[in-house]
């Protein structure tokens, strides 16, 4: 026998360090004004689903715009122009999937 | 190999116990023992591929992971691997984070895609991978480490954590391990490696992101077209939806188990003679409650030769969204 302490070594890439300024923004108390971001992956009926979520917001809040965005693969996360979109011309988002 | 130093947090125990409670803790595990992965024995993994701890083996961009053979290493003693099995896990690991076979979609999904690991060439017998009876279960040391190597690197590296990043409604006990060999010695077929542009001599690993194991079971059959026409109801019940990222690169594996290859090797079909039966038929009308079997180019049939006798049996992985990959098994010289 030996004292010598067992060395295990950790398995995982670690935490996720950030380098960029990123961070989760604080909910909006309300929509108004607000730009709307609806990102539907296409899987099932995602696209209708997103589609009629705006109609809902929209029907009474005139005040609320929106940038519709259909990914061209459900694989993958947008394209590059998808996310310049989303980016510079909305203020929230809303990612659905179906199935 | 250089003597690079190993990068990982190095944490102390005071014994056995305490290190596998910690990890099992701390989530280091898919919720099994694990062997305990001192840098001595991460070295030696290191050693058997000729590999440096900080040699980048692939990456998950979305994820912001970059999965160096360290990482790889320490996961593959956890699954319990000799460093012999090493190299095989490194090409699986390399496999699985090519571009197309979109590691971030398959270990995220909700349908809880398995990785199937296929294993080709000389190295199936020089470790012991078993590619006869029962090869896709239970009992073999080299298949089930193997497979297990591979997910805890998509967990612990990855972080295709369940309930996190890890999506899947019910995940799969596939996902525990799914590794096995192409039964190249017990078939008369081109084995899957030859096919897709390496010699008969070298070793290499295809990876296949799957999300539905179902099985053509035809005990009836004893006619080549007959067989086809139950591994193609097969496929025509779950359907392979397209995708405009694989484009025409989508893949379907058939595991054809020895009692139907005999009847395709009295009929002298190859396995090409199988896609040409078979590729012509994914573009017709599925029929009443089939459907579409989207598969770009007949060569994204992947046909293996395994299993053993008795059960008449195709197994038919379809895919997730992601396509096969086959990566050279590389030993150190």
């Amino acid at each position: 026998m030996t004292d010598r302490p067992l060395i295990g070594l950790d398995p995982t890439s670690g935490p996720l360090v950030r380098t960029d300024e990123r961070a989760l923004p604080s909910r909006p108390k309300s929509l108004d004004g607000h730009v709307l971001g609806l990102v539907a992956n296409g899987l099932g009926e995602s696209k209708l689903f997103l589609d009629a979520v705006y109609d809902e917001l929209t029907r009474e809040e005139d005040t609320i715009a929106a940038v519709r965005v259909l990914k061209s693969s459900v694989s993958v996360p947008p394209e590059p122009a998808d996310w310049a979109r989303l980016t510079s011309e909305t203020s929230l988002a809303i990612a659905g999937m179906g199935g | 190999m250089a003597a690079t130093a190993l990068a990982a947090e190095a944490h102390a125990f005071r014994d056995e116990q305490d290190l596998q409670e910690t990890y099992h803790a701390n989530g280091w595990t898919d919720g099994l023992p694990i062997v305990a992965p001192t840098p001595e024995r991460v070295e030696a993994f290191l050693d058997a591929a000729g590999l440096a701890p900080d040699a980048l083996l692939g990456e998950v961009p979305t994820r912001e992971v970059r999965v160096t053979a360290e990482h790889a290493a320490i996961n593959a003693v956890m699954a319990g691997c000799r460093p012999d099995y090493f190299p095989v896990v490194v090409a699986a690991v390399r496999a699985h984070l090519h571009e197309k076979a979109n590691c971030h979609s398959t270990t995220g999904t909700l349908s809880g895609a398995v990785q199937t690991v296929v294993v080709n060439g000389p190295i199936r017998t020089e470790i012991g991978i078993e590619c006869g009876a029962g090869c896709m279960g239970p009992g073999f040391r080299a298949n089930a480490s193997i497979g297990r190597a591979l997910r805890l690197v998509i967990r612990n590296v990855c972080r295709a954590i369940p309930g996190v990043l890890d999506r899947a409604s019910f995940s799969s006990p596939h996902r525990f391990s799914f590794c096995f060999g192409e039964n190249e010695e017990g078939s008369s077929w081109t084995p899957m490696h030859v096919e897709r542009g390496f010699r008969a001599d070298e070793s290499a690993v295809t990876v296949h992101s799957v999300m539905t194991v179902d099985s053509a079971v035809d005990f009836v059959s004893r006619t080549p077209e007959g067989l086809c026409d139950s591994m193609l109801a097969t496929l025509r019940r779950n359907g392979i939806a397209g995708d405009e990222f694989l484009g025409e690169d989508t893949t379907a594996m058939l595991v054809v188990g020895p009692e139907h290859q005999r009847f395709f090797d009295r009929a002298g079909w190859s396995k090409d003679d199988i896609r040409d039966y078979l590729f012509p038929k994914f573009g017709e009308d599925p029929g009443p409650g089939g459907r579409t079997v989207g598969i770009g180019k007949k060569e994204g049939i992947l046909i293996v030769a395994a299993g053993g006798d008795g059960m008449a049996q195709t197994w038919v992985l379809l895919p997730h969204l992601a396509i096969a990959i086959t990566e050279p098994v590389v030993a150190n010289a």
